[in-house]
């Protein structure tokens, strides 16, 4: 090989090594591409949060990540920004040289989500506590539990079972949705909530003698007391007398809007034989939409505005709180804002509202119109213009028209008439002031708590079968086939038991109600009836077997 | 221009004409032969190491805390950072072979005979501090393999009777792998071995030069051809080429087969398949064959027959006149290396 | 291995006794003017194909060892707009760990409100410290003195100390900071 040869070798293994290079580069810019798409900001880690990130990133790294992953994270709010507490307040302590509180309360988040809490303050999902003396919560604190802690009857092998909390189903149920009313132990053995503290408008303690006897561990840490933490109840009573508890929507520590847009984030609560919302929007239309147009829903959009990030199919957050192209994307976090009807108690009421936001239930018509700050057509109104985005106007008005009619329907056939027979059977002393004593009790509460609003609420949301098979059908027959011979009973029980004016009356009421047209059939037989249906029939299809 | 030339020529005393005789050693012709390159290839591989090493200690940092992230900044974020990783370890992997091969053929056409018994020490020196170099950059990355591979191998160290124990502390700074060893390895890695190895060429270079490149005759050779040629500009351009040749391959293989990121070392867990780097599966697999200390009495002793052989090889045809038995103690070295090698490569455990 | 070797000794390698002359290396030469030529030509190639191959290596490493990017910077919430009175300041920490005096100077609730000054000093980049005695920040490296608002008042710094942008929304305090150097 001659020099020459090498030199002009050497000219093209050096172009060689170029173009060697050049494949590096165009992978140098592939990768930038990458990189650039897959875009993740980088978390800052705010410096007074800086200690608790690398503490509790090795001891409790499931919490760091969620928060590592959420909006506050990349906005710069850290730990200490929520969970910094004040000198005096009952629930602070000296964490590692940051006074802090273990609980998060709607107070506490409302330093800066102002708007959000005070809506959040007067919905009817604030109230959700004021349940603790109820008639639900008579059922798990006495019907299925026990008000005190009782003695077990016969050993548990494998377990040393001392006493037994009667309340067991009243704190893992009931108040899991409702809210607990926060406690702390305190040092003579009982529980201290804001009853005790009597928090200012602050949310700090008045009563320094009850701080006092807040039990603290080891390291000056005050003990919560496990029938009330932990809980993340929609109803919450904090110490602080805020009410409520945001992470029962936008769970700790990502606090995930995306997750509160989703049917399933209610359903934690919103589910069951009583109120099967869930289940119902599942069965309707919008539920099935939702779930085949999922990942057209943009669920992680920052605003998520109905009409403007998505249309595909409405959750129960699109109708009820989240904001959409009518009204300039407001969101709500009063769910009640746009809800006509209330079919939780027996009998529906309108949602005619007073300036404390409490259903006015005044029936004088002057002084009601006085009392209404917020009148139900109004909330109407405004649920109408989330249903305009995707239906017409006489469409969406035909739509209420049904609703209103099976509503109307239920109040006046059987919740009315149910609730007159117990209250005249209550009056005439024919059973206790006591619930749940009395097997006509267990039948009413079923028929209105359970059946009655699968009926109202099947039908506020298009589930068809929840309106008829698991509503109105069962309403029916727990009405005729329970309620009224149940009724019935007592009434001749009392006329055998020389208590006969009390008896009279009671079948009184049963005779005008049964004699009313819409039951009379239930009396006098319906054959007549059926021929009309059958006549109506053979008009519309022509006689079976005949031409058609 | 001139006036320049002479300003320094009166300042720094070199005769550029002597110079150029000084580094024109007559080449033999047999270099002419590709295979005769591979001493070259491992300088010219080493001074690549150096030169993207130095490039990766720029953004490397040495502490088990940020070790393995700075490693994936240099893989992910910086600019070119992966290519020049990818580069470095190739061309360890493509250096240590050149080595092996280099040490083969030297072996082979008993060109460490006399006079030249003490370069193919220097030569082994070389190995060693080689190998040493590849364990301490491997180490560097701080993924779960590295760190399992650096732990096992320096608990290896345990094993040697008397000082087995010194080695393994003066190794890691401690008992166990602490917060000291990584900068250990690093400096190790970085400055000592390196700066070793430079001396050590220094004197592999300067005994060939003395000696001069042993010559070979072929068979094809032709009776009258010239039996040198020049080692400036004819080798030089030869191992130019093979210079490029080199950095085509590894921008290709960098690039192909780019250097990755396995999980982070994690003290707690070790992982279920633990292999160290190719070049050690030979004594991975000896180990696992006898019992500790026996293997690495027995690989000692190997290794210091290697180191003494020119000598022994000596005595062996001092006694028989003619012996081929290099030839056979190399055939079966040989053998058995790559038997290990492979065995290891291809089962898990 | 198949060819028969034989090692030799070669001479002692002193180029200075009878070392081969340049040049004597077996080429058949050709017209030697053409072959300057071409000699020179090829020389040419081959200096501009290492030029070009090596070069473009040491672009890359140079490319390398520039910064990768510009800091980021990122908007992070400091407190409730309320938490400053006016008249009042702050002292905040960035993630980096850098100090920032958040001082309030109006009531308007705006951003305008606040000046948030870097303790960097404008002149050697030397932390400075506020001195309550003298209202006035002091830098120990060569007796810079800064007014409350950060405005340079003696000593070498002719420039103020500098400020970091503020934003207000919905009543919450934002500052924006340099991301870089954060895990």
């Amino acid at each position: 090989m001659t020099l020459t040869t090498k030199k002009n070798l050497i000219a093209a293994l050096g172009g060689l090594f170029l173009v060697s290079l050049v494949l590096v580069q165009w992978r140098e810019v592939q990768r930038r591409e990458h990189e650039a798409g897959r875009g993740e900001a980088a978390i800052p880690v705010p410096a007074s949060s800086q200690a608790c990130v690398d503490c509790h990133g090795k001891g409790t790294p499931g919490i760091v990540a969620h928060w590592t992953g959420s909006t506050h994270a990349e906005k710069g709010v850290g730990c200490v920004d929520c969970h910094q507490a004040e000198k005096g307040d009952a629930d602070g302590f000296e964490h590692y040289g940051a006074h802090i509180a273990t609980i998060v309360t709607p107070l506490d988040c409302s330093r800066c989500h102002k708007t959000e809490y005070e809506e959040f303050a007067h919905s009817h999902h604030a109230q959700g506590g004021k349940i603790l003396a109820s008639l639900d919560n008579f059922l798990a604190e006495t019907v299925e539990g026990h008000r005190a802690p009782f003695n077990p009857h016969s050993p548990t092998p494998g377990m040393e079972v001392t006493q037994v909390n009667g309340m067991a189903s009243a704190f893992s149920g009931c108040q899991q949705c409702h809210g607990s009313k926060v406690g702390f132990q305190s040092t003579d053995g009982g529980v201290i909530t804001l009853d005790d503290l009597k928090p200012g408008p602050d949310g700090k303690p008045t009563v320094p003698e009850a701080v006092e006897r807040i039990k603290k561990d080891g390291t000056g840490r005050p003990l919560f007391h496990a029938s009330t933490w932990p809980n993340t109840g929609i109803g919450r009573l904090n110490l602080d007398g805020s009410k409520g508890s945001c992470s029962a929507c936008h769970s700790r520590h990502d606090f995930s809007p995306r997750r509160a847009r989703q049917p399933e984030n209610c359903g934690k609560c919103h589910l069951g034989p009583d109120h099967p919302q869930e289940e119902i929007y599942n069965e309707s239309k919008h539920g099935v939409a939702f779930r085949d147009l999922r990942e057209k829903m943009n669920l992680d959009a920052k605003e998520w505005v109905l009409g403007k990030d998505y249309s595909a199919a409405p959750t129960c957050a699109t109708c009820h709180m989240s904001g959409h192209m009518q009204n300039g994307g407001k969101v709500t976090h009063d769910p009640g804002e746009r809800i006509s009807w209330t079919n939780r108690p027996p009998i529906s009421r309108r949602m005619d509202t007073d300036e404390n936001h409490a259903i006015v239930t005044e029936t004088d018509p002057a002084k009601r119109r006085a009392l209404i700050k917020d009148t139900s057509e109004e909330k109407r109104t405004r649920m109408k213009q989330v249903c305009n985005h995707c239906h017409t106007p006489d469409y969406v008005n035909a739509f209420y028209q049904q609703y209103d009619d099976l509503v109307v329907l239920y109040n006046e056939k059987f919740a009315k008439p149910g609730q007159k027979i117990m209250d005249t059977i209550l009056k005439q002393g024919l059973r206790t002031k006591t619930e749940f004593d009395e097997e006509i009790e267990w039948t009413w509460f079923y028929l209105w708590h359970h059946e009655g609003r699968r009926a109202r609420h099947g039908a506020s949301m298009m589930a068809p079968d929840y309106t008829h098979w698991h509503g109105m059908f069962e309403v029916a027959e727990r009405f005729y086939i329970h309620l009224i011979p149940q009724a019935r009973e007592i009434a001749h029980k009392a006329t055998e038991g020389g208590k006969a004016d009390a008896g009279k009356a009671v079948d009184a009421v049963i005779d005008e109600i049964l004699a009313r047209p819409e039951h009379k059939w239930f009396s006098e037989g319906a054959e007549g009836q059926m021929d009309q249906i059958r006549k109506a029939m053979e008009q519309r299809y022509g006689k079976p077997g005949g031409a058609p | 221009m001139s006036m320049l030339i002479g300003w320094l020529k009166e300042r720094i005393p070199v005769s550029g004409d002597r110079l150029r005789e000084m580094t024109n050693e007559p080449v033999p012709n047999h270099l002419r032969r590709w295979w005769f390159c591979l001493g070259g290839t491992p300088a010219y591989l080493f001074v690549v190491q150096v030169v993207t090493g130095i490039l990766l200690a720029f953004y490397y940092q040495p502490s088990s805390r940020t070790a393995y992230e700075s490693v994936r900044y240099i893989t992910e974020e910086a600019a070119f950072g992966w290519y020049l990783r990818g580069v470095h370890k190739w061309a360890a992997t493509l250096m240590i072979a050149a080595v092996i091969l280099h040490q083969m053929r030297v072996y082979f056409t008993g060109a460490y005979r006399k006079p030249r018994e003490i370069n193919w020490m220097v030569g082994m020196c070389l190995l060693v501090c080689t190998l040493m170099t590849g364990f301490t950059g491997y180490s560097l990355v701080f993924e779960q393999l590295s760190y399992w591979g650096a732990t096992v191998g320096a608990n290896i160290t345990e094993n040697v009777p008397v000082f087995g124990t010194l080695m393994k502390r003066m190794l890691l700074g401690g008992d166990t792998y602490n917060a000291n060893t990584l900068s250990r390895f690093f400096i190790l890695h970085a400055a000592v071995l390196p700066v070793t190895i430079v001396l050590l060429l220094g004197v592999h270079i300067t005994l060939i030069r003395l000696q001069g490149v042993t010559e070979l005759e072929f068979e094809d050779q032709e009776p009258g051809e010239q039996k040198h040629f020049n080692f400036f500009p004819d080798h030089f351009l030869t191992e130019l080429m093979i210079g490029l040749v080199l950095m085509i391959l590894l921008s290709v293989l960098a690039t192909a087969l780019p250097a990755e990121m396995g999980p982070k070392a994690d003290p707690m867990s070790t992982p279920e398949v633990i292999k160290p780097e190719w070049f050690f599966y030979v004594t991975f697999r000896w180990l696992k064959l006898f019992s500790e200390t026996t293997a690495i009495l027995s690989m000692g002793f190997i290794a210091f027959l290697m180191f003494i052989w020119p000598l022994v090889d000596g005595a062996i045809r001092k006694r028989w006149k003619g012996s081929e038995a290099s030839v056979w103690v190399g055939l079966f070295a040989v053998i058995a290396i790559v038997g290990l090698t492979v065995w290891e490569a291809f089962v898990a455990h | 291995m198949s060819e028969e070797v034989t090692p030799t000794t070669p001479p002692p390698a002193d180029p200075s006794q009878d070392g081969p002359a340049p040049g004597c290396h077996a080429e058949t030469p050709a017209d030697p003017e053409r072959r300057g030529f071409l000699g020179s030509l090829s020389s040419l190639a081959m200096a501009g194909g290492l030029a070009a191959g090596y070069g473009t290596f040491g672009c890359f490493a140079a490319r390398y060892l520039y910064p990768a990017h510009a800091a980021a910077t990122g908007w992070m919430f400091v407190c409730e707009v309320g938490r400053i009175a006016p008249g009042e300041a702050l002292a905040y920490k960035l993630p980096d760990g850098a100090k920032v005096v958040i001082a309030r100077q109006g009531s308007s609730g705006a951003a305008e409100d606040f000046v948030a000054l870097s303790s960097v000093c404008p002149h050697l980049g030397c932390q400075v410290h506020w001195e309550g005695q003298n209202s006035r920040f002091f830098c120990p490296c060569h007796n810079g003195t800064f007014d409350p608002s950060g405005n340079p008042t003696g000593g070498p710094p002719k420039e103020p100390l500098p400020r970091y942008p503020l934003k207000v929304e919905d009543g919450l305090l934002f500052i924006e900071v340099p991301l870089e150097g954060l895990a």
